[in-house]
């Protein structure tokens, strides 16, 4: 289970005058194992700073995230690294990759840094490419080289490789047709029923309806 | 509760009236990967200088523990510090020039190194030795050339293959990519990247490129004037910086 409490932040942009931009004030909510929670609302109303703040990546000024009965806030640096490489899966928008290393090893690489033999993840990788529909030519050619679906694809592929109990997601179904979008969703589908906590931003109804979300509306919640 | 692999704390060391490092406090552990950046001045290389004992501070402690032994690094006697940079620690320079003997064969270079500790069966030593030639991706036929005639990008891969060779617990970097061309940066990037994951290396790595940091480090720290203002996890410091100055750091990078 994934606890929001009371989660207060704020940006200080020193470098404009510095301009303090509060997002959230008492930010309140909770996602069940099983449960897919999709977060609605404008843009910059602060959707990927909610899934920021989960997995560490952004500071919480005032609150508390609970995972695993431990308070994100106060972890230490290589604390909240032990607990994303257990626990905590994240796909981002967009697609960080060092140039040069193929699709499969980007895929493969979380599984070989948990332990993992390298057979196994070969395979397990394998299978996920398959899923993904990403054609066979592709696996071994750098990603940065992909359209913007394909590296779509191995952003995904690259969280849902480990079976980790608590998935962040930020569109992970935007510039997908229509036919990887289900695959996407089915994969995401299928987490949920391991019970799986998923939190995501999903920009289309059609998503949000098939994965049968419990929408949070941030229009209301951030009302202050 | 895991022990750091090296505790520094309120590490200071200063030229006469100027400050190199201040109050300099920090814990790094297996396995992490932690990146040091700030302006040139700011102290980078007196701390890893320090760390790596090139420099003595002037006060301070530096605490390492490896495999359950401690060692207080600026408490030892010059014996036991010499053995242990030896057989415990490596450095990569940023001109691999540094780091490497020019007038000696590459399989020298890092058969050299090897014999430092404790290796003498010359079968052994060449057969490791060609095994890491090739492991950084420099064709084992140029084994028995000499290093003036490699290039940038192949000097650097030799020098990070003599310093690995010996298994070394804490491996320093100062700026690893910094005089290649962009396209050598990347080979040299990802050949560090999959060494970290596959040898599980514990690394401590000074770049002013924040890109490279994002890549490599999982923790990092920003200095100015010679303290560290900042620090935390790499994504979180890049993305959200709390002080002016990492502000201003973070700001100024120029996107393709």
């Amino acid at each position: 289970m994934i606890e929001v409490k009371k989660v207060n932040k704020s940006f200080t942009l020193f470098n404009q005058n510095n301009a303090k931009i509060t997002v959230f004030k008492n930010l309140n909510f909770e996602v069940n194992p099983g449960e897919i929670v999709a977060l609605k609302g404008p843009s910059g109303i602060g959707k990927s700073s909610i899934l920021k703040m989960i997995y560490g990546s952004y500071i919480i000024d005032k609150g508390a995230i609970i995972i695993n009965n431990k308070n994100i806030a106060t972890l230490s640096a290589q604390e909240i690294l032990k607990l994303r490489k257990t626990s905590i899966g994240y796909v981002s928008q967009f697609l960080k990759v060092i140039p040069r290393i193929s699709a499969l090893d980007v895929i493969m690489e979380p599984l070989l840094n948990s332990g993992d033999n390298k057979n196994n993840a070969y395979k397990k990788s394998i299978k996920l490419l398959k899923d993904l529909n990403i054609e066979k030519n592709l696996w071994h050619l750098s990603p940065l080289t992909f359209s913007g679906g394909e590296q779509q694809r191995i952003n995904i592929a690259r969280g849902f490789i480990k079976d980790l109990p608590y998935l962040l997601l930020d569109e992970p179904t935007a510039s997908l047709d229509s036919r990887n979008r289900d695959i996407i969703i089915n994969l995401i589908k299928a987490k949920s029923n391991r019970g799986v906590s998923i939190i995501g931003i999903f920009h289309d109804e059609y998503s949000r309806k098939k994965l049968n979300v419990r929408e949070i509306d941030l229009n209301i919640e951030t009302k202050h | 509760m895991i022990i750091p692999l090296l505790k520094v704390t309120n590490l200071s060391k200063s030229y006469d009236n100027i400050v190199g490092c201040k109050n300099i406090s920090m814990s790094l552990y297996p396995g992490e990967v932690l990146g040091i950046v700030g302006e040139s001045g700011s102290g980078k290389t007196t701390l890893i200088n320090c760390l790596s004992g090139n420099l003595e501070p002037d006060r301070g402690k530096i605490i390492f523990n490896i495999n359950n032994k401690e060692t207080d690094f600026l408490n030892i006697s010059e014996s036991e510090k010499r053995k242990f940079i030896r057989t415990d620690l490596a450095f990569v320079h940023q001109n691999p020039r540094d780091g490497l003997r020019l007038n000696v064969s590459a399989g020298g270079n890092i058969g050299e190194k090897l014999m430092s500790v404790g290796y003498r069966h010359y079968g052994n030593i060449r057969s490791l030795a060609t095994k890491w030639i090739n492991k950084v991706e420099i064709d084992k036929s140029r084994i028995d050339d000499l290093p003036i005639t490699f290039s940038g990008g192949m000097l650097q891969r030799l020098q990070i293959a003599k310093n690995l060779i010996t298994s070394p617990n804490v491996i320093f970097m100062d700026e690893p990519t910094g005089g290649l061309d962009v396209s050598v940066q990347a080979r040299v990037l990802d050949l560090i990247r999959s060494l970290v994951n596959e040898l599980n290396l514990t690394v401590i790595i000074v770049s002013h490129d924040l890109a490279v940091i994002r890549l490599l480090a999982d923790k990092m720290i920003v200095m100015k004037n010679g303290t560290v203002i900042e620090s935390g996890l790499s994504d979180q410091v890049l993305e959200d910086p709390q002080q002016e100055y990492t502000q201003l750091l973070v700001s100024s990078v120029l996107h393709v």
